[in-house]
């Protein structure tokens, strides 16, 4: 198949459409806006529905009430916004698939490429215990594969699943090979459909007897435990590595080049890419933690990340952190520095 | 001397919205509004939201607030309520006040807080590049509504009469002139004053030009048989006509929520010396708990 050259956002939203979307609800927010745009045009071709709402609140509102294959995407000030319903949503296990193109923050920040929302994504959907499950694609290719995975993902678990981008993938252009359509079996036997036989379906996130709220928790957290076979990571050039990299979505692509460039120098460095940023790759950065003699985490924030990859390191060895943000990308030569320092550290040693 | 204001007073950063842009004539109205009253930039708090109309805070010499999406009036609120001698300003666009930001609108006018809100109302998102907002035309062809909008526009100054609204006026950006003498009337009105502002967006609205409206609007303030104190008139007004007035349409005595407040004192907060009674809460709480 030809592939196709297109935007981050763009590819999502017509691998969304194969997959089987009917329903987006969302608001203008750069850097995700042409996501909205083009599904404005093609969903109601195929007979779905796209409404711009008046607020994020409302839009993960009505993306709780669709009950079909149904989509949102923002950026950082409209996902903290939408925190609140996400929370309903986990609460009563309504599945969506949620986009956040990630830019720099905190408040409105700016518009550039970010990777600051990590906690807010990945540690608690809203307020009480739930979770999203969270992919992180590191290019439009992956991006547009990974949205299919998160809508079978929602619906196998009654979750809402975040695909965790930031403005540089979802503006920049890359052929894609876009997924044949599928029309999902889905069992949507909590939904109300309408079906005259059977008991009412009554979707809630309430319980007032403790009993049973902490049993819909246990559910919960036995929901998340089973998601840890879903796990995604990706390794390079970690065979004979003494420094491993963590990183994910773009700041992995960059990390990349860096390793390659530190090989060409006789640094023995490789990769760790998480791919599922909740459940998060512990097994395997504890194993890779294992076999090198430092770890050196880089993100385009302040260092979220960096806390589950000590937590799965747990003291093996040495974690450092390189972050740049506020809309500021770091370059692979940056990043070759970095390498370049922890492999000393660890010869010093 | 304060007399000698003039706008020039309230000049902020270069104002970097398009060339044509309705929210400029906004700008200056504002600040030639404030140098009439002989308000000093120091007596002035200006609260603005997100979209384009929200850089005004940045391009006004005041106090500023630059707020979350929507949230314009509820941090306008929080100031004057406790700020209380401070004159409170909040403006941003329509996609703010009439969408994300409705709800906040309708209790603030219930409320009648003595504050000022000034709407950039284009009709169009234009800060995320085009899309439809809350007072978009229905038909109308934009990024996000490709077949043309479906839904009927948001109706603000109908929505903030029915809310009891006690000071409502509209403008147009084309007349700097009338819009300084609306927005001076608003920030003078002793309660909640909505002054909403056609204010074209040359870049992403193709439709309502300035040229557009000039033909179709008609000046409320030049009708012989209108009078604003008329509830009655200003329900027909906006009724039957809504977008095609400008003009004071509605004034009436205010009751701001600040003079209906128990024991309200109008010297601001941070100032105040609120003493703890410790003897009247024990006595309080000895009386809750007393067996």
């Amino acid at each position: 198949m030809m592939p196709a050259f297109t935007k981050g956002n763009e590819a999502i939203a017509e691998s969304a459409i194969r997959a089987g979307l009917r329903a987006y609800f969302g608001y203008p927010v750069t850097p995700q806006s042409e996501l909205p745009e083009y599904l404005a045009r093609r969903l109601p071709e195929r007979g779905g529905v796209f409404l711009q709402a008046e607020s994020e609140i409302a839009a993960i509102n009505m993306v709780y009430g669709a009950g079909a294959r149904v989509m949102i995407s923002t950026s950082g000030p409209g996902f903290s916004l939408m925190q609140e319903g996400l929370s309903y949503l986990v609460g009563a296990e309504v599945p969506c698939v949620v986009v956040d193109m990630m830019r720099g923050g905190p408040g409105l920040g700016n518009i550039a490429p970010a990777q600051g929302d990590y906690f807010q994504a990945t540690k608690s959907a809203g307020h009480g215990d739930g979770r999203l499950l969270v992919l992180a694609p590191w290019s439009v290719q992956e991006a547009c594969d990974l949205t299919r995975v998160a809508f079978d993902l929602a619906d196998r678990y009654r979750n809402p699943v975040a695909i965790l981008g930031d403005g540089l993938l979802g503006q920049m252009m890359e052929p894609v090979v876009l997924p044949a359509p599928v029309e999902p079996a889905r069992d949507v036997a909590w939904a109300t459909t309408g079906a005259g036989s059977g008991p009412a379906r009554v979707i809630t996130s309430l319980d007032l007897e403790p009993e049973a709220l902490e049993a819909r928790n246990r559910r919960l957290q036995e929901k998340y435990r089973r998601a840890q076979q879903e796990v995604r990571w990706e390794g390079y050039r970690l065979d004979d590595a003494d420094v491993a990299v963590v990183a994910y979505g773009i700041s992995a692509r960059i990390a990349r080049t860096a390793v390659d460039r530190a090989r060409d120098e006789g640094v023995a460095a490789g990769l760790v890419r998480p791919i599922t940023l909740f459940p998060f790759p512990s097994q395997a950065v504890r194993d890779v933690a294992s076999r090198v003699r430092i770890v050196l985490v880089t993100e385009l924030s302040a260092g979220q990340m960096v806390e589950d990859v000590r937590l799965a390191a747990d003291g093996r060895v040495p974690v450092r952190f390189y972050g740049r943000f506020g809309g500021m990308v770091s370059t692979p030569p940056e990043i070759l520095d970095q390498i370049e320092q922890a492999a000393s550290e660890v010869r010093a040693a | 001397m304060a007399t000698a204001l003039t706008f020039k007073d309230f000049a902020g950063q270069k104002a970097m919205w398009c060339p044509g842009c309705g929210d400029f004539a906004v700008l200056r109205a504002l600040q030639e509004a404030c140098a009439r009253l002989a308000l000093p930039p120091h007596r002035i708090v200006l609260v603005s939201g997100i979209g384009c109309s929200g850089k005004i805070t940045s391009y006004f010499s005041s106090y500023g607030f630059h707020v979350h999406h929507g949230r314009t009036l509820p941090i306008a609120t929080g100031i004057a309520l406790a700020n209380r001698d401070l004159a409170v300003i909040a403006a941003g666009g329509d996609g703010d006040g009439y969408g994300i930001g409705l709800n906040h609108l309708i209790h603030a006018i219930r409320r009648d807080v003595d504050l000022t809100y000034v709407v950039m109302d284009n009709g169009v998102y234009g800060n995320t590049k085009g899309q439809t907002s809350p007072t978009t035309v229905a038909g109308t062809i934009t990024p996000s509504s490709p077949s043309g909008a479906v839904e009927e526009p948001v109706h603000p100054l109908r929505l903030a009469l029915a809310a009891g609204i006690t000071y409502l006026a509209q403008g147009v950006s084309s007349d700097v002139p009338q819009l300084v003498r609306l927005i001076a009337g608003g920030i003078e009105h002793r309660g909640f004053a909505l002054i909403n502002v056609l204010s074209p967006c040359p870049t992403y609205d193709r439709l309502r030009t300035y040229q557009w409206w000039r033909a179709r609007l008609v000046n409320l303030d030049e009708e012989p048989s209108y009078r604003p104190d008329s509830r009655e008139l200003a329900v027909e007004a906006v009724s039957s006509r809504d977008a095609s007035i400008v003009g004071l349409v509605y004034r009436a005595p205010g009751r701001p929520f600040q003079s209906r407040l128990p024991r309200f004192r109008p010297s601001p907060l941070a100032s105040e010396r609120l003493a703890p009674d410790g003897e009247r809460a024990r006595r309080i709480l000895d009386a809750r708990y007393a067996v």
